[in-house]
């Protein structure tokens, strides 16, 4: 079910201030954020942000398309390679 | 014999259930038709005059999106998950359910027909 729109996106309260400060310092590193269950504004399109999978910070690179989508999405916490191809088996 | 929406010719079906066979009109938007056009249920395809079918097509026309724009638009939808590189797009590159479903067993939907794994033996007796 979808979210009530009077409530608003939610967002964890420091990525507002966080981006904001990133902004000011004009230079474009990755901001560190651990907070995957915030949704992504509009204002933050063209930050990259770090977002944390768990193991490491994923670099997303906020687009248009993603507002309104959530940080974790883009940060994948399961890696999958596939299962090995086992050698011994035999053919019958 | 109608042509409603393109290529589709339902037959002499009533017209509640010979709607439904456009893709992107079901039971409840065929329903919707029919009050407000105020066509009986009863009432037979191949008995609609041709006001009645014109009338249903602009209907048509005009409120919902129906085959090859309906398939386009969900074409496009799932290409911008794609694109995006979010979770869902993953999921449906790898053909691979998209709602969290279980993979360990089942989503055979998803996956298609089961791969036979090299060196299981199989149980004979």
């Amino acid at each position: 079910m979808a979210r009530s729109v009077w409530k608003g996106p939610f967002l964890d309260g420091y990525m507002l201030g966080k981006a904001d400060k990133a902004r000011a310092s004009g230079r474009n590193e990755v901001i560190k954020i651990w907070s995957r269950r915030s949704t992504i504004l509009p204002q933050f399109v063209g930050l990259t942000f770090g977002v944390y999978n768990g193991q490491k910070f994923i670099p997303v690179l906020v687009t248009e398309n993603m507002i309104g989508h959530k940080f974790g999405e883009f940060s994948p916490t399961r890696t999958f390679y596939g299962h090995a191809v086992d050698k011994k088996a035999k053919r019958k | 014999m109608a042509r409603i929406a393109g290529v589709n010719i339902p037959t002499n079906k009533r017209v509640l259930i010979a709607l439904t066979y456009i893709h992107g009109i079901g039971r409840a938007k065929a329903t919707e038709i029919t009050t407000s056009l105020g066509i009986p249920a009863e009432r037979r395809v191949n008995q609609l005059t041709d006001d009645e079918v014109l009338k249903i097509r602009e209907l048509i026309d005009r409120d919902f999106q129906v085959e090859g724009d309906l398939r386009r638009a969900v074409a496009m939808n799932i290409k911008r998950l794609m694109d995006l590189g979010c979770y869902r797009g993953l999921r449906h590159r790898r053909g691979l359910p998209v709602h969290g479903q279980r993979t360990h067993t089942n989503a055979r939907t998803r996956k298609g027909p089961a791969k036979p794994i090299a060196g299981k033996k199989k149980v004979t007796k």
